[in-house]
This record gives C-alpha cells, structure tokens and sequence, in this order.
C-alpha cells in the first residue's frame, strides 16, 4: 500500500478513500473473523467506520496496518462481548466437550473474545507479548495466561 | 463485507452524507442491469444526472465518465463500477450505489450530493430526499419493466 493512496485518502478524495478501502477490507476480516465469529462483518464495518472517521489523526502513512490492527481488534472484541457471544473462559472445556467439538471454530466459540483476541495477536500476526498487552490494554502477564489457556484448549482438541 | 456496508462504510467518512436503503422488490440481476447501464439508464433515475458518456475504460471497473446535470453542467467523474457497486466522484459531485440479494428482493443503498471541492463532504442540503427519490424512481423504473 502506498503512502501517496493514504494521504489522498486523508486529503478527501474518496476514490483513494475507496481504493484503501479495497486493501483494508480482507485483512480486517482475518483480524476480526476469528475473534468476533459470526459477528465478523458487524466488527469489520465497525473497524472501517473507526479508521476511515479517524484517518486524519495518523500521522505516518507507513503505520496504516498497525493501526488499523488495533482498532479492529479493539472493535472485535467490543461487538463478541456485546452480543454475549462469548462464553467467559473460567474453566477449560472438559475432555468430552472437546471431543465433541468438530473445528477450529467450535473450540474458538468456547473461549472469550478476550482469549481468541490474543490468539490472533500472536499466533496470528505474530505479535510479541509486550505489543499485543499494548493492544489489548492489559498487563503482559495477563497476555501470557490468557495465551497458555487457548494454546492448552487448542492441544487438547487436536489431540482428541 | 457486501457492498451495501461498504457504501455505509464510505458515507460515514464523508462529512454531510447520508446513507438512504430501501429494499426493491426484483431480482439483483434486473436491478443491477439498470444502475451499471451508465449511458442508457443512470440518468433516468438519479435526479441529478441527465447525460452520462463514458470517455474510457469501456468494459473495466475503472471508468472515466463525462456528464452533465438537469441544469446543463458538465462534470468529469471518476468511476468504479462493478457488481453490486458503484461510486462516482468529480470535483463538485459524489455519488454512490451499492446492491445485494436479500430475501424478497434486492437492498440497495444510495449516497452522494455536492461535494465541498477537495473534501470528503457534502453540502447537507436535501441530501436524504434527494436519494430517497433515487431510490424510488429506481423501483419504479425496474418494477414497471
């Protein structure tokens, strides 16, 4: 993506505006997908109308990904908890739940927005510890333990 | 994400715009043929467009179209058209359709009005009527085929 599109975006001309629109839009889904689930559009046009009304306050072009990362993370998770969606994770899912579950998607459906927002931030996008707490607003030490339980939850699946 | 919310996604970042919906009653297939027919039928339902000529692009998603108004201005547009999408800016004017199958029918969205030059935004005059009545002559018209 190049800085000139985001600038003429930032500038007013919606055909850039447009076109950026284009770019963002799949990454956004791969971000928001997985944490919002069924809500995933609702999340992605949430993000966009966040990014897109907010575009004039970034300053470098070149941190348009990053950005837009932390929004749509941030807007994933806001609209998974709103719609109750999320099942807050206090235990595992017991062996037998798992079994039961037949994809990725059900065990991701058994853990909270919060749980499946650190896991696409790391595992994912492949951010580190420190930057993904950064994100989420939360100390690193929480990222840490919510990451151990989804990983477990997941190992536990596969192996069933 | 349908190109109706990305038309409300677009509208949201233009100061002054307004996003106008309405479901019609036909098949995505007979509407769309109406909105994408730039030179024949794209006149004939938004108010403010008589002549549409495209100048080049024939056949591709990015399109340079000539036109002129009700008033007889003139305007350059650039466009983007595809299935279910459509978004046209000149310098003084911004218009926007977008359309996907829904039960009963086909949503289809409607933005656009005078642009402030050089800005994402619209002169928030009569903008809500102004797509309102887009929307129903654009019923009308495929309704009546």
């Amino acid at each position: 993506m190049s800085a000139d599109l985001v600038r003429a975006a930032q500038g007013g001309d919606t055909m850039a505006m447009n076109d950026l629109l284009s770019e963002l839009t799949p990454y956004l889904g791969r971000i928001c997908g997985p944490i919002a689930l069924d809500n995933g559009p609702d999340a992605v046009q949430e993000a966009l109308i966040a990014i897109f009304r907010n575009l004039g306050s970034l300053r470098d072009p070149r941190a348009l990904h990053g950005w837009a990362r932390a929004i749509a993370v941030r807007e994933a998770v806001r609209i998974a908890r709103r719609r109750h969606q999320a099942v807050e994770l206090t235990e595992l899912p017991s062996r037998q739940d798992v079994e039961s579950a037949v994809n990725i998607r059900d065990v991701l459906k058994r853990l909270s927005a919060e749980h499946r927002a650190v896991l696409v931030l790391r595992d994912l996008e492949g951010l580190p510890e420190d930057e993904a707490a950064r994100l989420l607003r939360v100390p690193e030490g929480t990222v840490k333990s919510r990451l151990h339980r989804a990983r477990r939850s997941f190992r536990n699946a596969w192996r069933s | 994400m349908d190109p109706v919310r990305r038309l409300r996604v677009l509208a949201s970042a233009i100061s002054g715009a307004c996003v106008v919906e309405r479901v019609i009653p036909a098949p995505f297939e007979d509407i769309w043929s109406v909105v994408s027919a730039l030179e024949e039928e794209f006149g004939t339902f938004e108010p403010d467009m008589r002549h549409l000529t495209v100048v080049s692009g024939h056949g591709s998603e990015r399109l340079v179209v000539k036109a002129r108004s009700r008033y007889g201005m003139r305007a350059r547009f650039d466009v983007e058209l595809c299935p279910g999408w459509c978004w046209m800016q000149s310098r003084f004017l911004i218009v926007g359709v977008a359309a996907v199958p829904v039960p009963g029918g086909t949503l289809v969205a409607q933005t656009g009005g005078v642009r402030v030059p050089g800005r994402a935004a619209l002169v928030p005059v009569g903008v809500r009527t102004a797509g309102e009545k887009a929307l129903a002559r654009l019923e009308a018209k495929v309704t009546r085929r």
